[in-house]
């Protein structure tokens, strides 16, 4: 499905600015460095951050386009809710869709846990700037 | 201005199977004594709310303790603890238990505690009804896998961090956040025993097929989960319950696998109707709300 351009420029640089005027990241992601791919089934967002900036995000990246080293991946509908400004039960995490829900969490998961507290973070900010499916 | 808790906090030191276990705990009220059991890889802050509470603290003498290798708790005095992986059994953990009330000449306790305390709730219940007045087992049920994992203590990652966030999630997101904050920094100065604890909750603590043994009757179990928890389902807790006989259920609205720590307002409501159930099956009267 093609993304409607307007709208997936507009989200990237939402969350850009989201993340990168964030206190809590910018307090403590002095260090995140890491890419990772969204992956949302309607459309996919290759997230590539350098020391708590977001360097680049890639739309729906080519299969060769750049690498990632872990994937967050879920239905369109498990993003929605768990982009609502109060997720129901069960949408309201990483881990909690992942145990409870079709959310699986892919790859180097090692990476992940390096970089779990911005990462936890950065996800939340969605409950600000919505999802892009 | 200087403002002084009327929380006290003790150590005793007292046997464990041969461990000389030097305790800490923290204790407020009178009456009936209320023991409580942090969560795993904590310690007892996580109850500083209901310590404070006069409501409660008015009717019950209530004691958190913080397990042996928590908080203040130093590992065993006699042991070279270093030189052994921790993992913790159900048959430490309930002698622990019952050690602690027996140091404080406890009579009739009720016991409460939260996940891994939760679950050693059910197995005081299987093992010790005699001993106990009640249980409050929080976020609980007959088995719980898939946590003792080995991201908790990997030396590529920092523990602290992977603990305190990798347990963000079973709260609830509109718990506050001075709440939620306080119950993550306790998460990261735990990291040395969650995994070790978590070998209870997820594979030693297996009561499926065991729950007819538990005489709810004879020591009252009134079970509460949350439905923001999704280690421990407000389904599981009912489910649970159901198997035991004479055991209650209440599901918590609104909050998660930490509810004393992360909203204390909401949990209060709760734990007093599990105290007024408890209450009225032991033939006292009603002490709260």
């Amino acid at each position: 499905m093609a993304v409607e351009a307007a709208v997936a420029d507009g989200w990237v640089e939402s969350f850009r600015r989201a993340t990168e005027e964030d206190a809590e990241i910018q307090a403590h992601g002095r260090y995140y460095t890491c890419a990772f791919l969204l992956d949302m089934e309607e459309h996919s967002y290759l997230v590539e951050m350098h020391a708590g900036k977001v360097e680049e995000i890639l739309i729906d990246p080519g299969p060769l386009d750049e690498r990632y080293q872990f994937v967050i991946r879920a239905s369109a509908e498990t993003w929605r809710k768990f982009a609502q400004e109060i997720p129901p039960p069960m949408y309201h995490g990483m881990f909690a869709a992942s145990f409870r829900g079709d959310m699986s969490l892919e790859g180097d998961l090692l990476v992940l846990m390096q970089n779990l507290r911005c990462v936890v973070r950065q996800l939340e900010l969605l409950r600000v700037i919505g999802v892009p499916v | 201005m200087a403002q002084f808790s009327p929380v006290t906090g003790r150590y005793v030191t007292m046997d464990v199977i041969g461990d000389e276990c030097k305790v800490f705990f923290l204790e407020n009220g009178q009456g009936r004594p209320l023991v409580c059991q942090h969560t795993a890889g904590c310690h007892n802050h996580q109850w500083r709310d209901l310590l404070e509470d006069e409501e409660i603290t008015q009717d019950y003498r209530v004691i958190a303790y913080d397990l042996v290798r928590h908080g203040k708790s130093d590992p065993p005095n006699n042991r070279e603890w270093w030189k052994e992986e921790y993992s913790l059994t159900t048959d430490y953990y309930v002698a622990f238990i019952t050690a602690f009330c027996d140091a404080l000449e406890l009579e009739e306790p009720i016991f409460m505690g939260s996940s891994f305390g939760g679950q050693v709730a059910l197995q005081l219940a299987l093992r010790h009804p005699d001993r106990f007045a009640a249980v409050i087992p929080v976020e609980a049920n007959d088995y719980s896998p898939g946590f003792y994992l080995p991201w908790w203590k990997h030396p590529h990652a920092d523990a602290a961090e992977v603990c305190a966030s990798g347990v963000w999630d079973l709260m609830a997101p509109q718990s506050p956040d001075q709440d939620r904050w306080a119950t993550w920094f306790y998460y990261t100065q735990g990291s040395e025993a969650f995994k070790g604890d978590l070998y209870f909750y997820s594979v030693d603590h297996d009561l499926r097929g065991r729950l007819e043994e538990i005489d709810g009757e004879k020591c009252p179990v009134v079970i509460m989960n949350a439905e923001y928890d999704y280690l421990t389902t407000t389904e599981e807790g009912r489910q649970t319950a159901e198997q035991i006989k004479g055991a209650e259920f209440i599901e918590m609205e609104g909050i998660g696998h930490f509810p004393m720590s992360e909203n204390y307002p909401v949990f209060k409501g709760y734990l007093q109707q599990a105290l007024r159930n408890i209450e009225s099956r032991l033939g006292a009267p009603s002490p709260t709300g």
